[in-house]
């Protein structure tokens, strides 16, 4: 039995129905076709499906898309506004802040959620933000460069 | 041809070509394929280490609404494997380890292949099991491949009726005279562990079999899609040019995904649904359970040295747990094994690397190919033996490393040897020989220092097209798949230096083997150096014609004339065309391009000489790392905490010093993660700790100071003189780690993992 629900993913309204027990995850990537957010585990444990609801990082894969009726979702599809791509996502390029790339999306939300509410994180506020999605190319190092400059950047107004 | 071309980016921190993909959500991975009319599948494991198949009943699987085809091994009755064909797609009549493929699924959904799975019967008769490689290679231990010696197979040899899959020996001058001449012997056991690639993507394949043309097409992520396509159609005995790969971003491979794993799944799959492409993605279960590991092993190493610490002779045994099929472990067992005597000049050496299959998860290629394992042994030892005989841990490793011209134990004369600077170099950053920082409360200090030497797989081949469109757009086609590594942008880095033209005029689309020709693979860091080589001949033949052609259109001597940044520069008379402009003049309202094709081996190579029957143990280049580390060690919980490693790497010469960083200071972090968290948990041959909550990876908040150097010893035939740099850089840490504990709190560690219990017990024992 189907359920109709109604969300706005990156400024878009959607109706849509599905099926009770249909993730987020699975919604987002195979309803609506946003293939940015990956399944790394499917319980919660890797971070990799990290999206925004309501501007706060939710693991996508332990999340019901019935829940998020009535809920605005950020995916990494849309953040860069008019073609223009957010600091974060520039800082990530500048600094090598990736290698294989998969747990990138998840990376960049997680610090999206930080930086909205404390524009000037500090370090340790940083790697906790953070410390929810795994990667294991070991970019770690760069992620923290990269989301540094950018609470950097912002501190000198740029 | 015309006056040298500038280097413009080669050398220099060029942002990633696919950074703009992959931060977008863009990039297209294995797992994002959709193909019209998928189905998906799903895979029936066995839950025996060691069994016979009695009975396979998948009558009411079948008849699930939805499900279109329920497939054994019966059905699909084909084996692959590198080295030794010896593993089935599915199983056929007997099952090795827990998790192999019993029975595949597809459905229309992933939900009903996953309801039909419970539908289907097996009976099984169990059999006698065996985890130890030890106990698998003893006389009487149960004969997990019976049929081995009807395997085919190339260029190794097996023990019939035994578990002993290769056994391969070597010697080099007279190791019992090197002893007997020796001050002090040193004879130690040392164990390395199993760990997981853990790739962030689990691994996918989508595979389709065209009834018609009997063609499979299988996109992946494998690092390898020629040699993949030729193990197909080796286990299929189809021809290769039935087997068409086409290549998606990897999320992670680190070795892993060299292997056919899902994509034996998918195969197997796709040739009974009448055309319909099939999915088969791997669960984060099946990622840790049923993929591939890093081959333990156990070595057994003695060494006798000078009172001075002059090595004199060493032999390694080595018994490498292979799990139940041999994928990439006879080469891993061959080649692998030799840098078990390290960067070190020895005279008189002998080796003996026995790969053994054990009722577990199949072992094969992991960063480092072997290297890994025994630089764990080596560098450990060479801590014991420094410390028993009272010199300095870096002066033992000073006085005997490999210099520029030194011998290899073939006999090949050593090139671009950097491995004295990365000592140096090192050292002086971690403060080596400062006053040692006493204990504060429970947590002691100390510092350690480890080094590895590692070469690549030679000779093997690379190839490339470049093509340039009418508009100056400049397409490297290649097979080098980009796995993470920042292999598409090294490769255009070269690619533009090397013609003359803007960076951003070059693209690198993903492999398809129906159209980028042939790659040995993306493994033995051997992509800058080998597909840079054929790149830099394809780009400056592209050049060449570039220039002949501007010498045409201008009415000038071509030899006058160079190309940089994309416009044809006359010497003395500065700026005459653009490359742009240049080819639309040529070939006006009917277009054309340019085509040229660059074709690379070491073959032949003089480098390559070495004693007689030997040169097949050179390397083209050989690559010099060394860890120095501080760490921190709490004696009442027994927790590890690694403060700081220096990791230099001789890299020949760094084409993009930040991918080199990347891959460095990633690598450092596996192997922080492989020695102090990372372990499997087995009982009875079943892994119990199959989630990433209980496999432990190293996050964010448990990565050390990393500081990576880069020394470039350049080597002459190297493009731009460089080498490789994927592997090193995860085999020092761990031994740099245990002899960092050493210097901490006095405790000697053999084994890995040196989890916190281990501590903690044997700080009990202390």
């Amino acid at each position: 039995m189907k359920v109709a629900i109604e969300l706005e993913v990156n400024n878009e309204s959607y109706k849509v129905e599905v099926e009770p027990w249909t993730t987020l995850l699975h919604l987002l990537r195979e309803g609506l076709h946003l293939t940015g957010t990956k399944e790394g585990c499917g319980l919660g444990d890797c971070g990799t499906c990290i999206v925004l609801v309501d501007g706060v990082p939710v693991n996508s894969c332990l999340m019901l898309a019935v829940d998020a009726h009535g809920h605005r979702v950020t995916t990494i599809e849309g953040l860069a506004a008019d073609g223009k791509l957010h600091p974060l996502q520039k800082s990530f390029i500048e600094k090598g802040a990736m290698q294989c790339g998969f747990c990138t999306p998840a990376m960049i939300l997680s610090a999206k959620a930080l930086l909205d509410k404390s524009p000037q994180a500090s370090e340790q506020e940083i790697k906790r933000a953070l410390a929810g999605v795994l990667c294991r190319c070991g970019s770690y190092q760069k992620i923290i460069e990269a989301v540094r400059a950018v609470t950097e950047g912002l501190e000198n107004g740029a | 041809m015309g006056p040298k071309n500038d280097v413009r980016y080669v050398g220099k921190p060029v942002s990633r070509l696919d950074g703009l993909e992959k931060v977008t959500g863009q990039a297209v991975y294995s797992v994002d394929i959709v193909v019209p009319g998928m189905l998906y599948g799903a895979t029936l494991r066995s839950p025996l280490p060691h069994a016979r198949i009695m009975e396979m009943d998948i009558s009411e699987a079948g008849n699930v609404p939805g499900v279109r085809a329920v497939v054994t091994g019966r059905d699909f009755p084909f084996t692959f494997g590198t080295v030794i064909q010896d593993q089935p797609f599915l199983a056929m009549d007997k099952v090795r380890y827990v998790g192999e493929p019993v029975v595949a699924v597809a459905a229309e959904t992933e939900a009903v292949a996953q309801e039909a799975l419970e539908k289907i019967k097996v009976k099984y008769e169990e059999l006698p099991a065996v985890f130890d490689p030890r106990e698998a290679a003893a006389r009487g231990a149960p004969v997990i491949h019976d049929d081995l010696e009807k395997y085919v197979r190339s260029d190794c040899e097996i023990i019939p009726g035994t578990n002993t899959c290769t056994l391969n020996a070597y010697s080099l001058g007279n190791v019992e005279t090197g002893f007997r001449n020796s001050d002090e012997i040193f004879e130690d056991d040392f164990y390395i562990h199993a760990v997981a690639h853990s790739p962030m993507e689990t691994h996918a394949a989508v595979a389709q079999y065209s009834p018609n043309s009997e063609e499979f097409i299988i996109w992946s992520s494998t690092d390898r899609p020629y040699r993949l396509a030729r193990d197909f159609a080796n286990g299929l005995s189809i021809p290769l040019s039935k087997v068409r790969f086409i290549s998606n971003y990897s999320g992670g491979g680190f070795g892993g995904k060299g292997g056919m794993i899902a994509e034996a799944v998918a195969v197997a799959l796709a040739r009974f649904t009448r055309g319909r492409p099939v999915k088969v993605v791997f669960s984060r279960e099946e990622e840790l359970t049923a993929s591939h590991t890093r081959h333990a092993s156990f070595i057994r190493l003695k060494t006798g040295v000078k009172r001075d610490g002059t090595l004199m002779a060493r032999r390694a045994e080595i018994t490498w747990d292979n799990g139940a099929y041999a994928a990439s472990g006879p080469s891993v067992a061959k080649r692998g094994a030799l840098t078990v005597f390290g960067p070190y000049r020895t005279p008189h050496i002998e080796l003996v690397s026995r790969l053994v299959y054990t009722n577990k998860e199949t072992g094969g290629a992991y960063r480092g190919f072997g290297t890994t394992q025994v630089t764990w042994a080596c560098e450990v030892q060479m801590d014991i033996i420094a410390g028993r005989i009272g010199v300095d841990p870096l002066e033992i490793r000073f006085r005997n490393g490999y210099r520029e011209g030194d011998f290899y134990i073939n006999g090949q004369t050593l090139h671009s040897v950097g491995f004295r600077e990365t000592l140096e170099r090192a050292s002086r950053e971690i403060g080596w020989g400062e006053k040692k920082a006493g204990k504060v409360g429970t947590k002691a200090r100390g510092k350690g220092i480890a080094a590895t030497i590692k070469g690549t797989n030679t000779p093997t081949d690379s190839s490339c097209f470049i093509k340039v469109d009418p508009d100056g757009s400049i397409a490297l086609l290649s097979s080098s798949v980009e796995i993470g590594g920042g292999q598409k942008t090294v490769l255009a880095q070269i690619a533009a230096d090397t013609i003359g033209v803007p960076l951003t005029s070059i693209s690198v689309p993903n492999p398809d083997t129906n159209i980028t020709p042939y790659d040995h693979a993306v493994a033995s860091s051997r992509t800058t150096y080998h597909m840079g080589n054929a790149v830099r001949i394809a780009g400056q033949k592209v050049r060449k014609k570039i220039l002949e052609m501007a010498g045409e259109v201008l009415k000038v001597d071509p030899g006058g004339l160079s190309l940089s940044e994309g416009k044809i520069v006359k010497e003395g008379a500065g700026e005459q065309i653009t490359l742009k402009a240049l080819l639309a003049k040529r070939f006006g309202a009917k277009g054309g391009g340019i085509l040229e094709e660059g074709y690379f081996t070491p073959e032949g190579s003089r480098l390559l000489d070495a004693l007689p029957g030997l040169k097949g143990m050179s390397s083209i280049f050989w690559m010099f790392a060394v860890h120095a580390v501080e760490v921190e060690v709490d004696t009442e919980t027994g927790v590890v905490k690694v403060l700081k490693i220096v990791a230099a790497h001789d890299v020949g010469k760094a084409i993009n010093p930040m991918g080199c960083e990347q891959q460095i200071e990633g690598a450092v972090i596996m192997g922080v993660s492989n020695t102090l968290f990372e372990e499997f948990k087995m009982e009875k041959g079943r892994i119990l700790n199959d989630t990433l909550a209980d496999y432990k990876l190293a996050s964010i908040l448990d990565i050390p100071e990393i500081i990576p150097i880069l020394v470039e010893s350049h080597h002459p035939e190297g493009p731009f003189g460089a080498k490789g740099i994927g592997e090193p850089a995860a085999a020092p840490t761990a031994p740099a780690i245990a002899n960092a504990v050493f210097d901490a709190i006095g405790i000697r560690f053999k084994d890995l993992p040196i989890t916190r219990e281990r501590v903690l017990a044997a700080l009990k024992k202390f």
